[in-house]
Formats: structure tokens, sequence, C-alpha cells
């Protein structure tokens, strides 16, 4: 499944609260390929929603840097070849990683179409009817075409991440980075939105995905990282993660999920 | 001077009804412009309060490149100079009297030797070297008002609408227009609807820098014909007429702003 090199290459990352007294992240290093869908498990407050705030710098880590598409977006300035100063422009890499939230963080203000044309419109410059256009093709694609006029508060919890995912890829990011997507749902509601994650997944888009629902990382992950108490214990394909786990933390962790 | 209320007398008021009707109309710009220029302060000052400026914040690390904890290196770190003048301004004008605020901007800010406004009549009654002072020392007032409840409104928004909006590219300012602020302002628009409402009231305050308001035409009428009940009623109506409708448009388009909180 994986195709291609290395889209964001994580070294050394740690957060710490409290000067140093809480550990969210403690020195985790890892390789994201593209192509890859990267399964982050573990208990909670183990780091893992920590991390993935970091890739796109919602979080910003006490050490440790971030190379995304082969640009270090932990350091403010960094210098060219021939000796320049470039200021880094955290907004022009944000919109190359969609984010899904936990709780959908849809704009209650607006309706589903203007959601989802915002971003396009004021950050990308399109205009407003090819925003529209490309915004209902991609409703059309999570069967939400018809809801285009409703606001968020008129749809159900799956419909609204739905849009959510699809508002995100309106921005045609490289990366999409879901944090526990289907934790606020409701249980009838959860395979509507793994569906789309696993659509998304086929067509060979690059995902690094939060979560508890140990089927998805089995069925749809290539990776899996598991972490607990803000390290990096343990990765490797679904199959030795689930079949063959070496760290008794994963060990005791499997024994109560699964 | 009478204390009976008759008809007469009101007839007596009516031979003064421009006066009232210029009065009314300056009350009207006093306040529109007020709200126009306290609005927008209010906004800059709300900002400058949320804002995350520490321009001290190399002092946080000490020689050894340990965090401080303590002292007055640490506090200086931790210093915001544009969120500290936002709150002595708001803290200022809260605290202290409206009327000494008008007579210190007309007497000090608007003395010949500081400001000094050509004495120009607009409309054949707006007299300017009074109505400026007028109108700034009420934006002036209501401003720091007006950015407290801007403020709480801001704070009062979900920090997932502002990761959301970021994660998507925009910029913090971007953000704030078109995620954070319609937001803001639709939650606090009863608040607004409020301030709003007492600006028109307390414009009245103005006819004591000579500003020829509603209240300056009471004077005026009374000083001429020794009655002082009719005009004041002429006034109380004139005064509702003004503040109920615009309590009732605010409410509209409350109405209008929440179509995304029903289903």
């Amino acid at each position: 499944m994986a195709t291609g090199g290395s889209l964001i290459r994580v070294i050394g990352l740690k957060k710490y609260y409290n000067r140093g007294a809480i550990k969210a992240l403690d020195d985790v290093s890892v390789d994201i390929n593209r192509g890859d869908v990267m399964v982050v498990i573990g208990p909670s407050g183990s780091g893992k929603s920590t991390f993935l705030r970091s890739l796109n710098l919602l979080e910003e880590p006490t050490e440790g840097s971030i190379v995304f598409d082969g640009v270090d977006i932990t350091k403010s300035r960094t210098k060219t070849e021939d000796g320049k100063t470039l200021k880094l422009n955290i907004d022009q890499h944000r919109q190359k990683m969609g984010m899904v939230f936990q709780h959908f963080n849809l704009f209650p203000h607006k309706t589903i179409l203007d959601n989802m044309t915002l971003a396009p419109i004021k950050v990308r410059h399109m205009d407003k009817a090819a925003a529209e256009e490309k915004a209902l093709t991609l409703l059309d694609r999570v069967g939400l075409k018809d809801r285009a006029g409703a606001y968020p508060i008129q749809l159900s919890g799956g419909q609204k991440q739905r849009v959510a995912i699809v508002r995100a890829l309106a921005m045609e990011p490289q990366v999409m980075l879901f944090d526990e997507p289907t934790s606020a749902l409701d249980p009838e509601m959860v395979g509507e939105v793994l569906d789309v994650m696993k659509e998304l997944a086929r067509e060979g888009m690059t995902m690094v995905v939060v979560t508890h629902e140990m089927g998805f990382a089995r069925e749809v992950g290539n990776r899996v990282l598991f972490m607990a108490d803000g390290k990096l214990l343990e990765q490797g394909s679904p199959d030795d993660i689930f079949g063959h786990p070496e760290n008794p933390r994963l060990q005791d962790f499997l024994s109560k999920v699964l | 001077m009478s204390n009976l209320i008759t008809a007469e007398h009101f007839q007596m008021v009516a031979q003064y009804a421009d006066l009232f009707k210029q009065g009314m109309v300056i009350t009207i710009l006093l306040s529109a412009l007020t709200v126009l220029f306290g609005f927008f302060l209010a906004l800059m000052l709300a900002i400058m309060r949320l804002s995350n400026l520490r321009p001290f914040r190399f002092l946080a690390v000490d020689r050894e490149g340990h965090l401080r904890e303590q002292g007055f290196a640490f506090a200086l770190s931790r210093f915001n100079p544009v969120s500290f003048i936002a709150t002595v301004y708001v803290e200022v004008f809260r605290a202290t009297p409206m009327l000494v605020q008008l007579w210190l901007v007309y007497y000090l800010l608007f003395d010949k030797a500081v400001i000094d406004l050509p004495k120009v009549t607009v409309l054949g009654f707006i007299r300017l070297e009074r109505f400026i002072p007028g109108v700034v020392a009420l934006a002036l007032n209501s401003g720091a008002y007006l950015s407290e409840i801007v403020r709480a409104g801001i704070q009062s928004i979900d920090g997932g609408q502002t990761e959301a909006a970021r994660s998507l590219g925009l910029t913090q300012g971007q953000n704030m227009r078109y995620v954070v602020l319609p937001q803001a302002i639709k939650n606090t628009l009863p608040a607004i609807a409020n301030e709003f409402v007492t600006i028109i009231k307390e414009s009245a305050i103005t006819y004591t820098i000579g500003v020829q308001d509603i209240m300056s035409a009471v004077n005026a009428t009374k000083g001429a014909l020794y009655i002082m009940a009719e005009p004041l009623i002429v006034a109380t109506v004139m005064y509702f007429c003004l503040t109920f409708p615009t309590s009732k448009i605010i409410a509209y388009f409350e109405r209008r702003m929440s179509r995304g909180d029903r289903r």
C-alpha cells in the first residue's frame, strides 16, 4: 500500500507541561511515508492526540522537529543554501494537512456549503462558483449533496463528521489527520464515517488516525503505533501488533480492548 | 413655574417644535456615530486584551538556560504591554463618571491649545465644535463597555472552532473575521443592544457642553416659557421612540443570525 518516500519525519518530539513535570510526549520519532495509513492506538492520556495535534502545530512541541514535505515546520526561520533567511508561514503548511476532530468543529453559523468553501475561497483564492462546484462534488461522494444548504445543527453526528472530512478534503491536502473521529458518535453512526475513511485509504490518501476502533486499525491500517505515557512503545504492521505484541503494556492494553 | 400639566402648556411647547426636531436629529446622529466608532474601538480593545504578545519572552530563561519560575524577570517575561494598555483604558473609563469624561474631553482635549476645531455649523444647526467632542467622549466611554462584552463573546467560542479554522490554513486574522467574531457577536447581541440603547440615553448629558440635542431643547423651552413638566414629557416620549425601535431592530437581526441554531 505504501508508495513513495517520507512525507512527515518526526524527530525526537517532546511536549512538556508544568516545566517538565508532565511529559505528554517523550522523545517520539517516526517517519510517515506517502500512502501510509498509520493508526495510533494506546490508553487514554498516552499522548496520541498530542502527537497528532503536534503534526500541524496545533500543539507547539517543547523540543524536536517535524519535517513536512522537506520543510522543518518547528523552526520559525530557516536559512536557505544561498544564505537567505526564510520566515516560516505555518498557514501555508497547515492547509496541506487536513484535520478531522473528535467533536467535528463545523462552523455552526455557516451552512454546510459555506463551511466547505470558506477556506478554498479565502485561503486558496478559488472563485466562489468553482469552490461550490467542488464542494458539491465532494458532498455527493459522501451522500450529503442534498444537505448543502443545511446548518450543522440540522445534521446527525455521523453526517457532521462526514462533512468535516470532505471540508478538509476540499483543500486538497497531502495528508489527513484524524483525531478520534468516531469517539463522539452514537454507535450506529460509526460505520458510515469509517466507510468514508476506508474509501479514502483505498484511494491512496496518506492518513494518520488516532482511534479506538481496533477493527479499523487491523483492516485499513498498514502501520500501527502503540503509545503509552507519551512514549512510542511499539510499532509495526497490524499483524505484528495485534498478532504478536511484544511490549507488556501493549499486551495488557490489547487484552482489555479486544 | 406651574407644575400642573395642561394642554395649553403643550401648545406653548409646540412653538418650539423645530428645536425638538433638530434635537432629535442631533441625538440620532450623535448615537449612530458613537455606536460606529465605539464598536470599532471595542473590537480593537478586545483583540488587544486577548493578544498574546510578550516582547520580553526571552527573559523566561536565565543565563544557564533554565526556566525562571519567579522574580522580576519572570514577571517581565510574561508581561503583555498591549493587553496592559487596553486593560488600563477599560478600567479607567469604567471607573469614572461619564460627565467627568465628557468635560475632560471638551475642556482639555478640545481646548483651543490642543485640538482647535473650526466653528462650523452643518445643516444650519449642528455646531461641530461641540458635536465632535460629544461624539468622541461618548465613543471613548462606550468603547470601554462594549469591549468587555465583545471580549466575553470571543472567549465564549469553543477553542475547537479556532483549531478547525487554523487547520484549514486560515490565518489568525481570517479566523477572527470569518469564524470567531460572527459567532461572538451573535452570542452577545442582547448585551450589545443594551449598550446601544444606553448610548442613546446617555447622549443626553452632552447638552452640558452645549450640544443641541433633545435635552438642550428641553432646557431652552424651560428657560423661555418657565414650564418644566411638558417639555420633559415630550423629551421622554422622543427618547422612548428612539430606544424602543432600536432594541426591536436588533432583536430582528438576532433572529436572523440565529438561523444556525434551529433544527
